[in-house]
């Protein structure tokens, strides 16, 4: 029987605040506040040890059971999907999927095939599925704001928070597509077989974030 | 002219220790349904698209491996192993008796997205029993799947039970939209208590709302029974359960058994009990199965029918056969080939091999090179070993 459980955590704004949110249900995360070189960090005081990954590997990790749990954002999941249990919505990294278009310009009032450029393909194919409309989609790897433009889309699928980004180049969210924020994610064997050892981490966690409600 | 190298993405060369496990558990999986009274079916590699179709197993259309044949209709790699069964138990063995008991091993082949680690080819040892309802039957499956896990070697695991019954009791009561219904059964399904409030969120004054609320957390040992039944209040399939579980426990298979009534997989497929098997070490199930008493009506021939598969490959990761290594060369002169084979069948298998070389220093550069300790030297009159 493993002894301890191995949780993921997306690296950058997510990770910082989970640690948060560790540190407020008693956990010592001092080895994670200052990981140096080491790749695995075991916390001192509760029976976890934590990995830093990027979201979409997050995913990866916990769905081939070698991470038994992980906090990853409800874009990735929603982007890429996978089998794992969705247990929690940790309420912090609050954003939006919006799609967006130049201002003023008319997305919806044409019979031409709209050309929408995202970082997100599958969440802007099923969003627009959904609709029943046809578009094509462009992958797009860094800023997306950018292709409307240059007039390579018609407009894009992101990831909008203040919206600030967006109207210094013109452009307006005009539609949500999915409300987003982080969720801690559990694999489905790990959850049968570690059942006492997630409960008591699972309840630990929902009691500080029904305190924050 | 290039020579091809690489194995299609999903699929892989499989060798020695990984072959070992793969027929260890194949092996112990084949005595058990045997001795069970199973007898064997081997169906096609490839069948028609419309089987799967028509089976109503929701295998989604893109993760099934297609081929077009001569007469343009489509074919596809076997996804699943029941439907074929089902097909051949419902056409060629029309005039057999029932129950039969059916076992098979043969790989299933499924499309999987690209670069996910995930096999395209999943090595499947499974039985089904046709013709057979009841709790007896169902006793027999549970239990040949304790069994089939623990005849593998396996020492921590357990299957899980649910039943079809029991969620679609509680969603039956409230009033749901049709598309309304699938998200919520996912949202079951996946754990996503979060998405579960808020789809349930308009029925709070519903009976089923606090057990629907609570059913993701409805698993573990048979206490659960106990609190489903406290939200839920009496129901035909908690008591099913309690019933199989008093008899399993009875029969010494209990502290293998765990319930999860969050099962809700394939609901249009499975019409009663339900169930999967977790080892230690595997992070997915390493068996499936459950009842489905309509599958067998598509094919026009009305019968109830059980069974499970074992994802063979999955179960040979969680053990660790040691390959037998190289220990002996035998060298062998003019006329002894008999002797030096009798020798051979004497030793482990995998220990030993025979010579190919004419001269005894080639053979005993062979087995430096190769790592074997002993040299077997078969003479005319002597047979001796020498240390390496």
């Amino acid at each position: 029987m493993r002894e301890r459980l191995r949780i993921a955590l997306t690296k950058g704004r997510l990770q910082d605040k989970s640690v948060e949110l560790f540190e407020a249900i008693g956990l010592d995360c001092s080895p994670v506040r200052s990981p140096g070189r080491r790749l695995i960090h075991g916390l001192p005081n509760y029976p976890l040890d934590v990995v830093l990954a990027k979201a979409s590997d997050v995913i990866t990790y916990v769905e081939h059971g070698v991470c038994d749990l992980g906090v990853v954002g409800k874009d990735t999941i929603l982007e890429k999907g996978g089998a794992f249990y969705e247990v929690l919505d940790l309420g912090f990294g609050r954003c939006r999927f919006a799609l967006a278009v130049k201002r003023g310009s008319d997305f919806y009032g044409t019979y031409k095939t709209r050309r929408v450029a995202s970082k997100y393909p599958n969440v802007t194919r099923a969003f627009f599925e959904s609709k029943g409309m046809d578009v094509d989609i462009i992958k797009i790897e860094g800023s997306v704001e950018l292709a409307p433009v240059l007039e390579l889309a018609d407009g894009i699928v992101d990831i909008v928070e203040t919206g600030a980004t967006l109207r210094e180049n013109g452009l307006e969210p005009i539609e949500d597509v999915a409300q987003v924020s982080a969720r801690l994610i559990v694999n489905t064997a790990s959850m049968k077989l570690y059942k006492s050892k997630i409960a008591d981490f699972l309840a630990r966690v929902e009691r500080e974030l029904g305190g924050e409600a | 002219m290039n020579i091809c190298i690489n194995t299609p993405e999903g699929t892989r060369d499989r060798l020695f220790s990984e072959c070992l496990e793969r027929r260890k558990v194949q092996s112990a999986l084949i005595e058990l349904f045997r001795r069970r009274g199973c007898t064997e079916v081997i169906t096609p590699d490839v069948e028609f698209y419309d089987l799967f179709v028509q089976s109503g197993n929701p295998i989604p259309q893109e993760a099934m491996l297609k081929i077009i044949d001569r007469s343009g209709r489509i074919m596809v790699m076997r996804p699943d192993c029941t439907a074929p069964i089902a097909r051949v138990a419902a056409i060629k063995l029309k005039h057999l008796p029932l129950p039969q008991r059916l076992y098979y091993e043969q790989t299933v082949f499924r499309d999987s997205l690209a670069h996910e680690g995930g096999s395209r080819e999943i090595a499947q040892c499974g039985v089904e029993m046709i013709g057979a309802v009841g709790e007896k039957a169902d006793l027999e499956m549970v239990a040949m799947a304790v069994d089939a896990l623990r005849s593998c070697g396996l020492e921590q695991f357990h299957i899980e039970l649910g039943h079809a019954g029991f969620y679609r009791a509680l969603a039956g009561q409230m009033n749901i939209p049709a598309d309304g219904q699938e998200r919520l059964r996912a949202a079951i399904e996946g754990k996503n208590f979060a998405l579960l409030n808020d789809l349930l969120e308009p029925y709070r004054e519903a009976n089923a709302y606090s057990a629907l609320r609570r059913l993701p957390y409805l698993f573990g040992g048979v206490e659960v029974l106990d609190e489903a039944e406290r939200l839920a209040g009496p129901c035909g399939s908690l008591d099913y359960l309690r019933g199989i579980y008093a008899e399993l426990s009875a029969a010494g298979y209990g502290d293998w058994i765990r319930f999860d009534l969050g099962l809700v997989h394939q609901l249009d497929y499975y019409t009663g009990l339900v169930f999967r098997g977790y080892a230690q070490g595997a992070g997915a199930p390493v068996l499936s199965g459950g009842r489905y008493d309509n599958l067998m009506e598509q094919f026009g021939r009305k019968a109830e029918a059980t069974g499970f598969a074992v994802d063979v490959d999955a179960v040979g990761a969680c053990l660790s056969v040691e390959p037998q290594k190289l220990e002996t060369i035998i060298h062998y002169g003019p006329g002894q080939l008999a002797r030096a084979l009798a020798e051979a069948d004497k030793l482990p298998a995998g220990s030993c091999e025979l010579s190919p070389c004419r001269t005894l220093d080639s053979t005993l550069n062979l087995a430096r090179e190769k790592g074997a300790a002993w040299v077997l030297v078969i003479g005319d009159s002597e047979v001796r070993e020498l240390a390496v």
